[in-house]
Order: structure tokens, then sequence, then C-alpha cells
């Protein structure tokens, strides 16, 4: 998944989050959840464009491959479903946590991505099931772990928001499964399936918990490795997702569907992908709809299709203030980890750019280059990949061993090597500035290079580096949230994960206000600190 | 060695290409009051940098109470050791035309600096010099306010009260009241005439021709980075042996 595109997603749900903030609120369901506002009647003809949104991350079902081109089973259906119709396909992917915001603004026609209809059933108006697919654990070929009681006191790793997680600790998981996860010594999600194997392959984690097909794939891609075990934690269904409400789109791609269904190109397309043993579509294609279902049983008590319902229901219970409260309370868990970043990385990147700036004035030319590469270096990368490097490097280059802190640790050297590279640049110019004459005047008066830098310059300095440092540290406010990378637990991931789990955009609303309120006391300390500093010019 | 307080003999300094310190030789003796007079660009401010080491010359030697600060070594200028340079820079004090004080410091502080730090000397002790000296200039009620409340005038008298804390030997004026109004300048021109009274060594670069000619010892005339002219002030400024001397003056007077 792309890392310039998730930031820019995040932003952009930041930004939507404002925008649509008041009149969203008014508008929040009160009683039951998930039911946004209802698409009207979207029928395709031919000449029309198709969009479909997929996780670009999630092969064989939708991924990019080696020339950058989007493909996968899915894909590959909805390319003939496509060209039966006489659409044109765009393939469009998509941030996972934001797949809601996309289908409901429209941006997609629908999610067809190995997308698990189970607990989802009343969120989305449906296909059929087309794959039915189970949750298996792989580990390292020769780790010792050969059945589900074997997990205990280990880490295990599932992608966010996926059927894996659900199973464990979803609302419908099984008792069995709940207990097992509460075996694991951690239960740790990642963005994407390459970062829970790289966590394997360093030791960070002990077995991966994914989808059946998936788990096939991978263990093909990475020959003879890994092994998946014979015991399944859960099996499930996917299907085509539209827009809540549009039947017409869906009924026009089940009926093709089911044609090449019974023309064999169905089963052709599922052979291409490996995923023979997998498909269900002939027992499917004659069933009622699963949200039809879902909506006539939707008055009786328990029936287990209601379960999606009470999942997405439970973040948008109680009264408008309650769930304020509520987002506050799990966000709250996240600022410390925000407040933490924020500090930890000032208290480095301070005096390490102070550092750099010396090196990088230094009377040697090959210090000076170093200092220089340095700074182009981190000035010139996106710091989510500086994060990558810093997290992943050590187990990668070195084969190094790293414990559960490295998380942490990493997100902290990360942030504060990229942002002394930013402050050494400042402190340079405040240096410059600082007229020549102090330098002379000092130098005459007999001040030593050390006595002149800490008694004449630096000060000087300070007051001068003040705005652009500030400016630094209001980015960095809002740049803590890029330690979602490494998928380490900060305030905006959890805003993000219960959006995902309530169907609701307020979580972004309110982790937008907590940004906004630490921002304005940074500007307010830092707005005392010039003032402190304004008695001389 | 001479008895000479400060010897510049034969410095040379070019910027690139252009050569503007030809061959300058200078002497000042203990208690001598010297002005520097010349054209714009005749080299006057980068001779005060050569001697005060701010700009290192190319040839020549720099001698202060006999000890070399820079050698001439077959016609190459050999600076002395880092020690021997730090020790030899208590010895002069320069003031600048646009003072350099430090913004971020009291004028008390502007002076008590270096006196704390690179003499080690007693702070209590250093703080009652120090108001002795602002007295001296006339800003004894100035001691707590910062360069920027105060005006050029004040500025230049907390640099000159700086410049003498150190103790030193010898210094250096470069146009200290050219960045002045003329009613500030005549306070200035007082303190430095003060100071000569009391047998302070001065070398004044100055475009004021009659106040080197009453306050100055000697007046060296340069021109083009070569010393055109010197001798007693009656003798240079009253009756100029050298044409350019006399244009140069004329120009001033007119
Ligand atoms: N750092 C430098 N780099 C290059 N050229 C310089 C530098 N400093 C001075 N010069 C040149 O050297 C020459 C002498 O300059 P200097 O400042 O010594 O003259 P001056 O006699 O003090 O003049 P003024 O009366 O205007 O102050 C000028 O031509 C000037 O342009
Ligand atoms: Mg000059």
């Amino acid at each position: 998944m792309g890392n310039k595109r998730k930031k820019a997603n995040r932003l952009l749900c930041l930004f939507l989050a404002a925008l649509l903030a008041v009149g969203f609120i008014q508008q929040l369901p009160s009683g039951k959840g998930g039911s946004t506002v209802t698409a009207k009647a979207e029928a395709k003809e031919s000449g029309d464009t198709f969009t479909v949104g997929f996780d670009a991350s999630f092969p064989p079902y939708g991924y990019q491959d080696e020339n950058g081109e989007y493909v996968g089973f899915d894909l590959d259906l909805a390319q003939e479903v496509c060209d039966r119709n006489g659409w044109k396909l765009v393939k469009q992917p998509i941030d996972w946590d934001s797949k809601d915001m996309e289908l409901n603004s429209g941006n997609i026609d629908c999610i067809w991505n190995g997308f698990t209809m189970n607990g989802r059933e009343n969120d989305y108006t449906w296909s059929t099931p087309y794959v039915d697919n189970s949750q298996v654990v792989v580990v390292p070929e020769d780790s010792d772990i050969q059945s589900l009681s074997d997990l205990e006191g280990k880490i295990v790793i599932v992608q966010n928001d996926s059927s894996a997680l659900a199973a464990f600790t979803g609302d419908d998981a099984t008792e069995e499964n709940k207990e097992l996860a509460d075996s694991f010594k951690d239960l740790q999600q990642v963005a994407d399936y390459n970062t829970a194997f790289m966590n394997m392959d360093s030791g960070m984690a002990e077995a991966v918990c994914m989808d059946i097909g998936v788990a096939q794939y991978q263990l093909a891609q990475r020959q003879g490795k890994y092994r998946m075990l014979d015991e399944q934690v859960s099996s499930e269904q996917y299907g085509i997702g539209f827009k809540k409400g549009n039947y017409e789109l869906r009924d026009q791609v089940q009926k093709t569907l089911n044609e090449m269904e019974e023309d064999g190109t169905f089963d052709q397309i599922a052979e291409k992908w490996g995923l023979t043993d997998s498909v269900c579509l002939a027992d499917t294609m004659t069933m009622d709809f699963a949200d039809e279902k879902a909506a006539s049983s939707a008055d009786a008590s328990s029936d287990s299709t209601a379960s999606g319902a009470a999942i997405a229901a439970k973040g948008n219970s109680g009264s408008f203030g309650q769930r304020c409260l509520s987002i506050c309370g799990q966000l709250g868990k996240g600022l410390l980890a925000t407040l933490a970043i924020f500090f930890l990385t000032l208290l480095f990147s301070l005096p390490l750019g102070l550092l750099v700036t010396f090196v990088r004035r230094s009377r040697f030319k090959v210090l000076q280059w170093i200092a220089r590469i340095f700074i182009s270096i981190l000035r010139g990368t996106p710091l989510m990949l500086q994060l990558l490097v810093v997290f992943y490097g050590p187990a990668i280059l070195f084969g190094a061993t790293l414990s559960y802190k490295w998380r942490f640790i990493a997100v902290i050297i990360g942030f504060s090597i990229n942002y002394a590279a930013y402050f050494a640049e400042i402190f340079r110019s405040g240096i410059d500035n600082v007229p020549a004459g102090q330098t002379e005047a000092a130098q005459v008066l007999g001040l030593s290079r050390g006595q002149t830098f800490r008694h004449i310059i630096f000060p000087q300095m300070v007051k001068r580096v003040m705005p652009p440092v500030t400016n630094e540290v209001i980015t960095l406010v809002k740049d803590t949230s890029l330690a979602y990378a490494i998928a380490y637990t900060e305030m905006f991931t959890i805003a993000q994960r219960i959006v995902a789990r309530d169907a609701n955009l307020m979580p972004l609303f309110v982790a937008g206000l907590f940004y906004y309120i630490f921002n304005a006391l940074v500007a307010a300390v830092m707005a005392r600190l010039e003032k402190k500093l304004s008695y001389f010019e | 060695m001479s008895d000479m307080l400060f010897k510049a003999s034969h410095l040379k300094k070019s910027f690139g290409e252009t050569e503007v310190l030809k061959d300058i030789t200078v002497e000042v003796a203990q208690g001598e009051v010297v002005s520097i007079l010349g054209p714009s660009g005749s080299g006057k401010s980068t001779f005060l940098r050569c001697a005060t080491l701010l700009e290192t010359m190319d040839g020549g030697s720099l001698e202060y109470e006999g000890k070399y600060a820079v050698r001439d070594e077959g016609g190459k200028a050999v600076y002395a050791s880092g020690d021997e340079l730090r020790k030899i820079r208590q010895s002069f004090g320069l003031v600048f035309q646009n003072f350099n004080l430090f913004p971020h410091y009291t004028a008390l502080k502007n002076i008590m600096l270096s006196p704390v730090l690179t003499q080690k000397r007693n702070e209590e002790e250093v703080r009652k010099e120090a108001m002795v000296l602002l007295e001296k200039v006339g800003l004894s009620d100035k001691a707590d306010a910062y360069p920027g409340q105060l005006s050029g005038g004040q500025k230049q008298r907390v640099a000159i009260a700086r410049a003498l804390a150190m103790n030193p030997k010898i210094i250096f004026f470069d146009e200290p009241t050219s960045a002045l109004d003329p009613e500030l300048t005549a306070g200035i021109l007082r303190v430095l005439k003060d100071l000569a009274k009391e047998k302070m060594t001065m070398v004044i670069v100055t475009h004021e021709i009659q106040f080197a000619h009453d306050i100055s010892d000697r007046v060296v005339f340069m021109a083009d980075g070569n010393i055109i002219e010197q001798g007693r002030p009656q003798d240079v400024i009253d009756h100029p042996a050298n044409q350019r001397t006399r244009d140069f003056l004329n120009l001033l007077t007119e």
C-alpha cells in the first residue's frame, strides 16, 4: 500500500471530518448504526464507468504487480463483468480504513476485494458469497508450533480490521477463539501482510493469522520458508459490497456473475489464481441476498446475521455526549503515545540538530559533506519511509532479533533524526544571520571559539530561530500520526480503527479537535518563549 | 627587538588579485597617539584588522611589546602559536565603527564579559571596575540598559569602556564617530581626549581633521595601500609635503 497515499488519505480524512462535522453530527443516527444515507437507484448503462475500490496490498484478490499494474482474481472478475456490460473498468486502490468513506462519497461503485461479509451483512448491499474463505495460521517452516494450542504465550500478528482480527476479538468471535487469543502473549495489528512477514522474519512475532487464499498465495511467493497449520481458526465468505441501497447495480453485477459461472468463465478465472478450492458461487448464486435476509430478521431478537448491526450499533449507542466521552476515553490512550512521541522527539532532535550544525560548519571538508548528505537525505525522503527503514533495517541488514520495545524506540529514533535534520538547517541559518561583527568583537576581546559560541552566538541564534522552530514543532504535533507506518498505535491510528469499527466519522473529528487543542497550547507556549526573548533586539 | 609598544613592518595584504596593503610600516611608542588619515578605500580599516588579528596578512611582521605575533620568514607572514596569540590579544583593544555591542547583554555585562571569562577575574571586582568605567564615559545611569535602548553615541561609549575593561596596552579605533551625528561626535571625541591625557596609547582612524590635529602626537597619511607621509600634525596637516596629501586635505576642508 503506497505510504504517501496513505498520508494523503489521512489528511483528507481529517479535512473531511472537519468539513462534515457540523452537518454530520446533527445527522448521526440515534438508534441503529450503519444506516448511512441510502443511495438512489444507480443502474449503469453501456459506456458508463464502473469503479472498483480495492486494497492494493491484498493478493491474490487485488494488488500491484511488478509492472505497477493492478491485478488479481477480483479485478479479473470485475474486468469480465465490465466487458460483458460494455462498462469501462476503473481500478481504484483505497486505504482500507477509509473504504466506507470512499463508497459513501461515490468515489467507488463497490468494494470488490476479498471482502468478508460475515459481521457486515447490514452495512452494505451485497452480492451472494462467491468465495468461501477460512482463517489459517502461518508460521516459519522451522517453527515448533504445530497446532493452535501451541500458540499459547506467542506473539501473533493480524492485519488491521481483518477477518482474522474479527475472528479473535470481534463480537461474534467464538468463545474458543477468544480464549485462544487470550492465551497469546500479544495479538498485534499491522497495516499489511508484508509488514506481518517482516515482523516474523525479524523475530518480533511467531505467527501470522490470515485468509486461506492469502496464505496460499504468500506461501507460494515465499517458497518453503513458511508453512500453514492444519487446524483452521474460522471460516467465512467473501462478497462484493455495494453502497447500501444500490440494488440496481448489485443486481446487474450479480446477473453477469451468474452468467459467468454458468458458462465456466468464473471457474477459469478462479483456476488462474489458484482459488478453485475456495470459490463457491455455484452453490450460492441462487441464494437470497444477505442484506435482505438481515433486513427481514432485523426485528427478530437473536439471529446470527444481526451481529454485524450489533457491532456497528455499539459505537453509536447512547447520547451524543456519552458517545463523545467514550471516544475521548478511547483516544486518550493513544494521546499518551502521541505525547510521548512529541516530547521525546523534541528532547533528542534539538540537541542532535545542534550537533549536526556543528559538523556542518566544521573546518574539515569531509565532516561538512557527511553533514550535508545526512541533511539532504533526511529532508529529501518521506519521514514515513525513514521510519520503515529504521524499524526494519536492523533485522533485514544484520539479521538482528529485535525486542518488543523496538517498535517504539524506532519511532523515536526515526522522528528524532528526521527533525534533527530540519533543526540543523534552521540553526545554521540562524547562526549565519548573526552579524560577523559579533564574532569579531568576541575574538578581539579574547574569547575562545567555544566561549564565543556559548555566550555570544547561541543566545542570539535562539532568538532568531524561534519562528521557524515553532513551525516545525507544530508540524511535529501532526506528524506524530505517521508512527502508524510501523503500526505504532498512537491517537490517529486509534481514531481510524474506531471509524472502521463503528462506521462513523466522529472519532476523526474528535482526534482533529485534540490535535488542534494540542497545537494551540504549543503555539501559546512558543509565543511566550518568543516574548521572553524580546528583551533585546 | 624594538622598544616600541606596537610595530608593523612591511605589512602586505591582498584580497584575491587586489593588493590592498602594499608595504605598511608603522611604529607606536608607549603613550603615543597616532591618527591615520586617508581617502576611502586606501586600506585603513584593513590595516587595523590585520593589526588586531581579525584578518590574516600575507607578508611582513607584527610585534606587540617586543613579542612577535607575526614573523616575516623569507617574505611570508608566519603566525605565532594559538597560545601565544591568545596572550598577545590581551594587550590590545579595538573599537569598531558600528560598535558591535552584544545586544543580549546589558551595558554593564558587555563590559564585564571578557574580564570575567578570559581573564578569570573576580566578578565583584570586575563589576566595580566596570561601574567606574561607565562613570568615566558618562553612562553610570545606563548600566542596566540593553544596547537596543541606547543612542549611537551611548553605544560607542559602552564599546570604549568595554575595550578599556581589558586593561589593554593599546587601543585601535576605526572611525569611532563616523556613524554618529555631530553632537554625539563631540562627546566621543571628548572621551578620547581624556584618554590621551591619561597617556593611553591609541591608534585612531578618523576623518575629523581638527580632532586629529589636536589630539595626535603623529599623523599617518595613507593612500592606495601605502603610507605617503607621516609626522607631527603641525607638519602633515598644516604643511603637507606631498601633493596627494594636499589634495585630500583640500577636499575635506572645502
Ligand atoms: N573582505 C574583503 N574582500 C575583498 N576586498 C576587500 C575586503 N575588505 C576590504 N576590501 C577592499 O580593500 C580596499 C581597502 O578597504 P578598507 O576598508 O581597508 O578601506 P578604508 O581605507 O578603511 O576605507 P574607508 O575610509 O571607506 O573606510 C577596498 O578597495 C575594499 O573594497
Ligand atoms: Mg574603513
